[in-house]
């Protein structure tokens, strides 16, 4: 069985290495093309973004985004004929890599209006709403925002209580509710709303996105105080009798909640683009760093400690930035279900940048801590990858659960699956027994280079050690699967580095190819070093899916709930 | 105005410890460099591109730019990127490193010059790479223009350009009729440092050299560039054979002087400066 998706036959236990090698490349004008763009975004970034004083006014400045907007990075990806640059997602991904590497507020917004804001119309919107709402978002004209989460409802999205009632004539809806953390909020003109289109009392929620224009009835809060990005707005949003023509319905009536998730795994590889550029922004300031400092009449990167760092810090840097590529370099070979490597990548590049950005500042120690320094606003920045567009937990049972639910089944019922577990019986049963295929002979990486066997192995058998448990928990468990949470982490945890250590061996593998392997030497290293790192957490997850302590930790858990806290004392 | 801008690429300067010689000294390493516009370049069409338009409206295009490289294909990026910030048309001259000098260079900007018929040849006052700063001045010989080098300052008059050269002390100001020859220094992409007739002497540009919008860039496509061969533009012209390349001795470190006394004497019996 050959997959087009990598991670979701990798639960088979099968090595779709055709989907992964070559690793992807850009053809010569669109790299070409890529390249004087980032130098024009570059120097606009060197010139205008004041990633400090952005930080500190809590706000990017109307100049600014003024100049972003003339510059084209409102409508990166939206198509030419809707006066967009129709940038294909690796280049998209590109672009906003080099923005996340200078400042985080100006990423985040553009994020909101083209990752997540606008998305809907490029995926699901009818010739007539891309006419109607693309040209004026891709000059930065309008500016989107995307309106999901609610006070009731975070993760849990389908519990949102924000409704739209058709109107008796069936012209328009009409929306009521109120929207949370909205980013963009402060002055967006378009928001993609999600509503519950459903009778409350009667029926299952059913959501329906809706493209609302800012207008009589929509109304915005004040712009939240944040721990970071404070650059960007963030505020609630409000609907009070907002009338919406069906014509700004995006996709179907009932099925916002696919239209959420679709959106939200495009935007998640923007995410991660960002989180590589602020890897790499860091990396350098690191390296920097320890050359400047001394320490008992040496530089401080002579020190073993402190070289352990700038290796670990590049090799997961590199492997972040071969697993988003890789995911994108897919998306633009016309591979429609990605969710799974997205939500990989998402979960992957904020921990790795939160872990950058953590040792970056720990080599700064006493400067990293001070304001007057990057150190400690980079590290107030990193943290809102870790929730926002999913929280990583959130992520982890997603990836878990859409893996072992198998190919071809949908996001939603996954989701349903994981919020109604009962219901999603049948669709795991189901599974457990289209699964009983038997793992005996491992998969190989064939087209991995020699030097990089060892590596490969790793893959390879860990690749089957997760089909086997997999099979053996459905068989085992079945439908409680979606209760049990530690399990699922631990099969997440087995697919991002599975899915890394792929993507950094195909990576390093298309190096050698084509410069040689002295050429090829810092990819080979990290993909080493990675693979190290990898097989360590990989062979800690296999054994834990042998014997671990979960019960015990959840008892200790429950009995802290009654207890109230941590409640014993050395008195 | 119709203005020609020769751009060369050179390898990255912010990276020169990257150029390589091999131990035969028979040439210089480029594959791996990094390649960047010369800077003089840029700013050369930074200027040209301030002297055909208004400065309150760059996008209405008044008079047209042509670049001109020399090289092989990949120095297309060079053109397309000048294209892209507002150049009108671009040539490459086909050919490779080996085969290029200043007077080579100077030569088949002459002969281009018959047939693009610039009011204009706005150079930068140098490459950053071989330093040599010559072809501009032989190019005004070769054609017999007038020229004023090293420009920090240009103001279209009628027929001509007032240009000022900074020099010890002061400000040169050397008043050419057109067609001429024009190389420019460093400050010529200051805020009030170039301006066309059409542009309002209180406008103030942004400082240093703009840069293409995104869209520019897809456009840029469009636009017109030829290719032309070097024999055609320079047949039989002599070029300068380098015989050895070697890199700058290193620096030796330095020393720690105990005091005073110790310092004269060194500057005076071993660096033999006193
Ligand atoms: C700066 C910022 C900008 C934002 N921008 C937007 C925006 O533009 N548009 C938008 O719609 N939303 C936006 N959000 C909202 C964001 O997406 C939510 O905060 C996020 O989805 C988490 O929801 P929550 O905060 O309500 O947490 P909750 O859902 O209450 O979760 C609390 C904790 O419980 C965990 N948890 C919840 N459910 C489970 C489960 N089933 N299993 C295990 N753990 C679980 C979570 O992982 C988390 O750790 C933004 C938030 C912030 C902070």
């Amino acid at each position: 069985m050959r997959e087009q998706c990598f991670m979701k036959a990798v639960f088979h236990g099968v090595l779709a290495e055709d989907v992964v090698f070559p690793f992807p490349e850009l053809g010569a004008e669109e790299r070409e093309n890529l390249e004087l763009m980032l130098d024009s975004v570059r120097r606009f970034l060197a010139t205008k973004v004041d990633a400090a004083a952005i930080d500190k006014r809590h706000e990017i400045g109307a100049e600014v985004l003024a100049e972003a907007k003339a510059l084209g990075l409102f409508g990166l990806q939206i198509a030419g004929e809707h006066g967009g640059l129709g940038l294909s997602a690796t280049a998209y991904s590109r672009v906003m890599q080099e923005v996340g590497a200078h400042d985080a507020s100006l990423a985040v917004t553009l994020g909101a209006h083209q990752s997540i804001g606008l998305k809907a119309i490029l995926l699901y919107g009818t010739a007539e709403q891309k006419r109607r709402f693309l040209p004026s978002l891709a000059s930065g004209e309008r500016v989107a925002a995307f309106a999901l989460t609610e006070p009731v409802a975070g993760s849990d999205a389908a519990a949102i209580k924000t409704r739209a009632d058709l109107a008796p004539d069936g012209s328009h809806y009409v929306l009521n509710g109120s929207k949370l953390w909205i980013t963009n909020g402060g002055f967006a003109d378009v928001f993609t709303v999600f509503a519950r289109t459903s009778d409350f009392e009667t029926q299952k929620p059913k959501l329906t996105a809706f493209l609302v224009e800012r207008g009589e009835g929509v109304r915005h809060g004040p712009n939240e105080h944040k721990l970071g990005i404070r650059g960007s707005s963030t505020t609630s949003v409000y609907f009070d009798d907002v009338k919406v023509p069906v014509a700004n319905v995006v996709g179907e009536v009932g099925r916002g909640f696919r239209v959420a998730m679709e959106v939200l795994n495009s935007g998640r590889l923007g995410l991660a683009a960002g989180c590589t550029g602020s890897c790499r922004a860091l990396v350098k300031l690191a390296v920097e760093r320890v050359q400047e400092r001394h320490a008992f009449g040496r530089r401080i990167g002579e020190f073993g400690l402190i070289k352990d760092k700038i290796a670990l810090m590049l090799a997961q840097t590199y492997a972040l930035e071969s697993a988003t590529y890789l995911t994108t370099g897919l998306v633009d070979a016309g591979v429609t279900d990605y969710s799974l490597e997205s939500a990989i990548c998402k979960v992957f590049g904020s921990e790795t940048l939160w872990w950058v950005v953590n040792e970056t500042l720990q080599i700064a120690a006493g400067i990293g801590y001070m304001g007057d320094y990057p150190y400690e606003r980079m590290l107030r920045d990193a943290r809102i990858n870790l929730i926002f567009e999913g929280t990583n937990e959130i992520l982890r049972c997603f990836i878990a659960l859409a893996g072992m639910a198998g190919p071809g089944q949908k996001l939603a019922e996954v989701a349903r699956a994981m919020r109604e577990p009962i219901k999603g019986f049948g669709l795991l049963r189901d599974f457990a027994i289209g699964k009983a295929r038997s793992m005996l002979v491992p998969e190989r990486l064939t087209r991995a280079h020699p030097v990089l066997s060892r590596e490969a192995v790793i893959v390879e058998e860990f690749t089957a050690i997760l089909a086997r448990h997999v099979e053996n928990t459905l068989r085992k468990h079945g439908r409680d699967i979606a209760e049990m949470q530690y399990v699922q982490r631990r099969v997440a945890d087995t697919a991002i580095d599975l899915y890394a250590l792929s993507a950094c061996i195909a990576r390093a593998t298309r190096a050698i190819e084509k410069h040689g392997e002295e050429g090829a030497r810092r990819p080979i290293e990290w993909t080493r070093i990675f693979g190290a790192l990898a097989r360590k957490r990989l062979k800690h997850n296999a054994d834990e899916f042998e014997a671990n302590d979960d019960e015990l930790r959840k008892e200790s858990a429950a009995r802290a709930y009654g207890d109230g806290g941590y409640v014993l004392d050395i008195l | 105005m119709k203005i020609l801008v020769p751009l060369k690429r050179v390898a990255d300067p912010d990276n020169a410890n990257k150029v390589k010689i091999p131990a035969d000294g028979s040439r210089i390493e480029t594959t791996g460099l990094e390649w960047k516009p010369n800077p003089f370049d840029e700013y050369a069409l930074e200027a040209a591109l301030r002297l055909t338009e208004d400065g309150k409206a760059p996008k209405v295009r008044a008079g047209e730019v042509v670049v001109v490289t020399f090289g092989p294909a990949e120095t297309d990026t060079t053109l397309r990127a000048a294209l892209a910030t507002g150049a009108d048309r671009a040539i490459r001259v086909e050919c490779k490193d080996e085969e290029l000098d200043g007077l080579v260079v100077a030569r088949a900007l002459a002969k281009l010059v018959e047939t693009e018929k610039p009011d204009l040849v706005l150079l930068g006052k140098q490459a950053v790479d071989g330093d040599t700063n010559q072809v501009g001045q032989i190019l005004a010989e070769l054609l017999d223009w007038p020229m004023a080098t090293f420009a920090a300052t240009i103001r279209e008059e009628a027929g001509g350009l007032l240009v000022g050269r900074e020099v010890d002390g002061g400000v040169y100001s050397v008043r050419v009729k057109f067609p001429a020859v024009v190389t420019g220094d460093l400050r010529i992409v200051n805020a009030q440092s170039v301006y066309s007739l059409k542009t309002d002497k209180a406008f103030k540009y942004a400082d240093g050299v703009r840069f293409a919008a995104l869209p520019a860039i897809m456009q840029a496509r469009k636009k017109p560039l030829l290719v032309k061969k070097l024999a055609e533009l320079a047949a039989g012209a002599p070029v300068a054979r380098y015989l050895k390349y070697e890199a700058p001795p290193q620096r030796k470190a330095g020393i720690k002087v105990k005091d005073v006394d110790e310092l004269v004497s060194r500057l005076k019996n071993e660096a033999k400066v006193l």
